[in-house]
């Protein structure tokens, strides 16, 4: 029977670089079992259809890991053999890959600073959440979500208005990925809440990003976890 | 002609300076704008985020002491060769200003003794940790702070340094660390630099 006859070969069969059947990704993660810092450079990895191995390490193994990464911190990146730190370094070089930075020097820039303006939110956010002295802490609460966060948020909001819905250059960027992939991050230090409800221009912002069918791919297929 | 560039910061170097020494390096006519200290309320909402340093050219605004220096140094040719080069002088630059971050609560500590408590963590937990591994990579690294040659990462160091770590420990806080202590020198000995060190304004 000729007709309808495959022949059937296995990629073993006619793979002649001596390849096992599924190569490693190219780019390595490690961090935490959760979002926070190292959620960016998972969204621009998936947004850049560029295959990374997720690796997240159990808490209890921390203490042993710590010694061995640069400057005792992670995320770290790991790529032909070299290791890589800083998350928004991180982010930064995975954007460069995904495309999703400026056009010249000077739109690079635009984005850079609006992403550092995200991140001085999130470690002034930060150094609330995580202050061990409780009355410490509850001093810190009034001032940040009565002035820091409606200071930055409504200028943030504006931003996004005068952007065409985004945070730079009047397109997607980034910037944009950066911000949203931290939300989780940044609402459950502030308690649960979602820090957005009152600025619609953000909140449609979050949507955008979300709604990327490459995000939501990955979002859809990301462990579940709190922060 | 006026000069394409402004840069406007504060009466002092803190974390304008990087930038004035990128530009002095590249030969970049820019307008070095000081706002006093006391005239800063009525600056401070004509800002976006209400920060300094911000660069303007082409009448475009933009803020953050880091991401400006990061476009200067590419247009001075301190940056690096590919995405991952840049990378690592990114990460180099990131981690100095994470040690800049956690000795700055010193400085604006108004009590006495939180002060000093805090000034005691900087001396026995934070410069024994971040210095030590600084001088490292600059073994490591020929002299420098990222791909083995001179990159803006060694402008930034030698910048905040001085800012950062001389102004609460009373004392030489580099005075073990030789490489460290050389890179710097080797910046502020750049010609460009030396000129600028001998007739800036503060």
């Amino acid at each position: 029977m000729m007709e309808g006859a495959c022949i059937k070969r296995t990629r073993k069969s006619i793979n002649i670089f001596n390849t096992t059947e599924e190569m490693a990704p190219a780019y390595k993660l490690t961090y935490f079992p959760v979002e926070a810092l190292a959620e960016p450079i998972r969204f621009l990895f998936s947004y850049g259809g560029i295959e990374f191995e997720d690796f997240r390490f159990d808490r209890e193994n921390w203490p042993q890991m710590k010694p061995n990464m640069p400057f005792g911190q992670v995320p770290v990146l790991e790529h032909n053999g070299k290791v890589a730190h800083q998350s928004i370094a991180m982010a930064r070089y995975a954007a460069k890959k995904a495309k999703l930075v400026g056009n010249d020097e000077w739109e690079d820039l635009e984005i850079d600073a609006i992403v550092d303006t995200v991140n001085d939110l999130r470690q002034k956010i930060a150094l609330y959440h995580y202050e061990a002295d409780a009355a410490v802490k509850e001093s810190r609460k009034e001032p940040l979500f009565k002035e820091t966060l409606p200071y930055y948020l409504q200028r943030l909001d504006a931003v996004v208005k005068a952007n065409n819905g985004h945070l730079a250059l009047g397109k997607l960027t980034w910037a944009d990925l950066y911000f949203v992939a931290i939300l989780k991050y940044l609402n459950s230090m502030c308690g649960g809440n979602d820090i957005l409800a009152d600025y619609p221009n953000l909140t449609a912002l979050k949507n955008t990003v979300l709604e990327l069918p490459a995000i939501k791919t990955w979002v859809e297929k990301r462990p579940n976890t709190d922060m | 002609m006026a000069p394409s560039y402004k840069l406007t910061y504060f009466d002092g170097r803190g974390l304008g300076e990087t930038s004035r020494f990128l530009f002095k390096y590249g030969g970049i006519d820019f307008e070095d704008v000081r706002i006093k200290k006391e005239e800063w309320p009525q600056w401070k909402e004509k800002f976006a985020f209400g920060q300094l340093p911000v660069l303007e050219h082409e009448g475009k605004q933009v803020g953050q002491s880091i991401a400006i220096a990061r476009y200067l140094a590419k247009k001075v040719k301190l940056a690096g060769n590919d995405d991952w080069e840049n990378l690592e002088i990114d990460a180099i630059v990131d981690t100095i200003n994470d040690l800049r971050l956690k000795l700055v609560p010193i400085f604006y500590e108004q009590d006495e003794a939180k002060k000093k408590a805090l000034i005691e963590v900087a001396s026995k937990e934070t410069l024994p940790y971040y210095l030590p591994r600084l001088e490292a990579v600059v073994k490591k690294n020929n002299g420098h702070f990222a791909l083995g040659r001179l990159t803006w990462a060694d402008f930034y160091f030698a910048t905040i340094s001085r800012v950062f770590l001389h102004s609460f420990t009373g004392s030489d806080a580099l005075a073990d660390y030789p490489n460290l202590k050389a890179s710097r020198q080797k910046v502020n000995e750049i010609p460009a630099i030396k000129k600028w060190i001998e007739t800036r304004p503060d």
